[in-house]
């Protein structure tokens, strides 16, 4: 569906895409992740014809963005990070005007924005001046908006920033709505626990470059990720707390598996990079030190340590 | 099968919104109120409860009420045309509107035509102010029409720049202010460099006319040096004034000025149009401008 190769854009001397290249499959749901300023809303613009690349190809169902970037205007339904709404313009109407733009007819646009505004659950707004709706409303109002054409891909840049709680649920409510019927979706977030929950695909991008991209589940097997350990434990040889916290720690940096030890309130939070067996043998070891370990797990693989591992990988 | 013609969408956004908006109503009753006290100040002035009532002195109300309404459409143009981009940047809708298959362009012309709607209200509204001068005065009906040709003529012109600085500036207000900049510059330009040409010509003539020394002094041909005043959007308009109230033309003037060929005067008679056409062919410039700057994108917002 989505195909980037070599995509480049400057900005004068500053490099905002160094080389992308990408891959998003029909149906997928692809979270766009990376750091502010990484360039994921500079990819996000390019592919919706509204930034000119310095260099690469962009293709959409097979369409070059970069060549025909009206043509892609009729495949891609774009949902900025920012956007404002007319004042005076009553919710249908909103979405009649975008539907006029895109060249359909008064009554197609009807039945279908009946369809969306029922999908984004505004079909009681209809008549509803858009300025007066909350910021979640808006930004779902958006959403229908983006797809009055049917697109192929719909990108989402940030949908949920600015959204209180229950706003963020009904905007993913939303995207799992269309994601489940074959909708190809792109989508960038900050909220990297939403995404683990919705994204079918990532990709981690970093000071414009790709550093990783793929099936979600395929990504935490294949990397070797920092996943840290919580534990309590005690060294009652001494009777001075600290010299005992200092033993625990000499202990601790003797593993090649931890590279930093924090000492909380009440626990030890280890900087673990080793395999489940290894977590299991580091217990033995500390046990069989005489220290005295009241509490020990480790933290569930997730889409945020994940993406603090590679861009702090990138950043070394 | 025919195709259907479809109304610009943006300009069918506008009507409906700027339908729903009180300012534009108050504008329109404001201006509209301020005619209608010259008027009555020119309908006292005639001698209205005398004997002797001046009836043709009312006609003087058509010059006066058309260059008012001129100076006032070339103020309130570049205010309703100057947000039409700027206002779309300022209120983050410009980017989704780019975003659909309509070219920038149709955009820049959807805005235009929204305001020369507005523009035709203001001239609608002010009609039977206007006709006070021909019922009581003695006007033609072609005369008014040709009025409000004019004035929509000067709409579509100041608004083309104005929609150009609009696409330029991020600000409304900067874009009314470089509106009305570039239009006094255009007056000024056309008026200084047609004056700087006159000069010289009537220079060399008298040059010309020491140095032969004959007796059959060289006679003063100004040449196409006038049509530099074609490129000045208020010259149209100056000449219909002149030809409503008076037996008098621009070309008439030229020929006072100095000899001109029958092929000059043929096109000094054909001002209005000349001017018109070459004005609009400039703002469909300055359109085409303003669409070719939409589409440039600006530097990104960094989150």
């Amino acid at each position: 569906m989505l195909e980037i190769k070599g995509l480049t854009k400057k900005y004068g001397k500053f490099l905002a895409l160094d080389n992308l290249n990408l891959h998003v499959d029909r149906g997928e749901i692809f979270g766009f992740v990376g750091p502010n300023g990484a360039g994921k809303t500079t990819t996000m613009r390019i592919i919706c014809g509204l930034l000119r690349a310095t260099g690469g190809t962009v293709l959409v169902d097979g369409v070059n963005a970069i060549a025909n970037p009206q043509e892609i205007k009729r495949k891609v339904g774009y949902v900025p990070d920012f956007f404002g709404v007319y004042d005076n313009l009553k919710v249908m109407e909103y979405m009649e005007f975008y539907g006029d733009m895109y060249g359909m007819d008064k009554e197609d646009v009807d039945e279908v924005a009946e369809g969306l505004l029922e999908l984004v659950n505004l079909a009681d707004k209809k008549e509803t001046f858009v300025d007066t709706l909350s910021r979640g409303m808006k930004q779902r109002l958006c959403v229908a908006r983006a797809l009055i054409h049917n697109p192929d891909l719909l990108i989402l840049d940030e949908p949920n920033s600015g959204l209180d709680p229950r706003a963020r649920f009904e905007m993913k409510e939303v995207l799992k709505n269309l994601g489940s019927m074959g909708k190809t979706i792109m989508i960038s977030s900050h909220i990297l626990p939403e995404l683990a929950e919705m994204c079918t695909s990532i990709g981690i991008m970093e000071r414009g470059r790709l550093m990783l991209s793929g099936r979600v589940e395929d990504i935490m097997h294949q990397t070797r990720i920092s996943r840290p350990i919580h534990m309590r434990a005690y060294a009652p040889d001494f009777a001075d707390a600290r010299e005992g916290r200092d033993y625990i720690v000499t202990l601790l940096m003797e593993q090649p598996e931890i590279s930093r030890v924090n000492f909380t309130e009440d626990e030890i939070l280890l900087s673990f990079t080793g395999e489940e067996e290894d977590a299991a043998r580091l217990l033995k070891y500390l046990i069989s030190k005489n220290v005295l370990v009241s509490n020990f797990y480790r933290e569930k693989e997730n889409l945020e340590s994940l993406f603090l591992e590679i861009t702090g990988r990138a950043k070394a | 099968m025919k195709k259907k013609r479809r109304m610009n969408p943006v300009l069918k956004k506008e009507l409906v919104v700027n339908s729903r908006s009180i300012k534009m109503s108050l504008a329109i009753m404001g201006v509209n109120a301020f005619l209608a006290l010259i008027a009555l100040v020119a309908i006292l002035e005639a001698g209205a409860g005398s004997s002797n009532y001046e009836y043709s002195a009312l006609v003087s109300l058509f010059p006066i009420i058309g260059c008012l309404e001129c100076g006032m459409l070339s103020l309130i143009v570049p205010v309703i045309t100057s947000g039409s981009i700027s206002g779309e940047r300022e209120k983050q809708t410009l980017d989704i509107m780019l975003t659909t298959p309509m070219s920038p362009f149709s955009i820049a012309a959807g805005k235009l035509w929204s305001a020369m709607v507005i523009v035709m209200m203001y001239m609608l509204t002010s009609i039977p102010i206007l006709s006070i001068a021909f019922v009581l005065g003695g006007m033609s009906w072609w005369a008014l029409l040709g009025l409000l040709g004019m004035l929509l003529y000067l709409g579509i012109y100041v608004g083309s720049i104005g929609i150009f600085c609009s696409s330029v500036v991020k600000r409304s207000i900067s874009a009314t202010v470089l509106t009305i900049i570039i239009g006094v510059a255009i007056l000024m330009l056309t008026s200084i460099l047609f004056a700087v040409g006159m000069g010289v010509l009537s220079y060399l003539t008298v040059v010309v006319n020491n140095q032969q020394a004959t007796g059959n002094p060289q006679v003063f041909h100004p040449g196409l040096v006038p049509a530099i005043m074609m490129f000045n959007p208020y010259s149209p308009f100056f000449d219909f004034m002149l030809r409503s109230m008076t037996n008098y033309s621009v070309c008439e003037m030229v020929k006072d000025a100095g000899n001109i060929s029958p092929l000059l005067e043929i096109f000094y008679n054909l001002w209005i149009p000349i001017s018109i056409g070459l004005n609009l062919f400039i703002a469909l410039g300055f359109l085409k401008l303003a669409g070719k700057n939409i589409t440039v994108s600006r530097k990104i917002k960094r989150k």
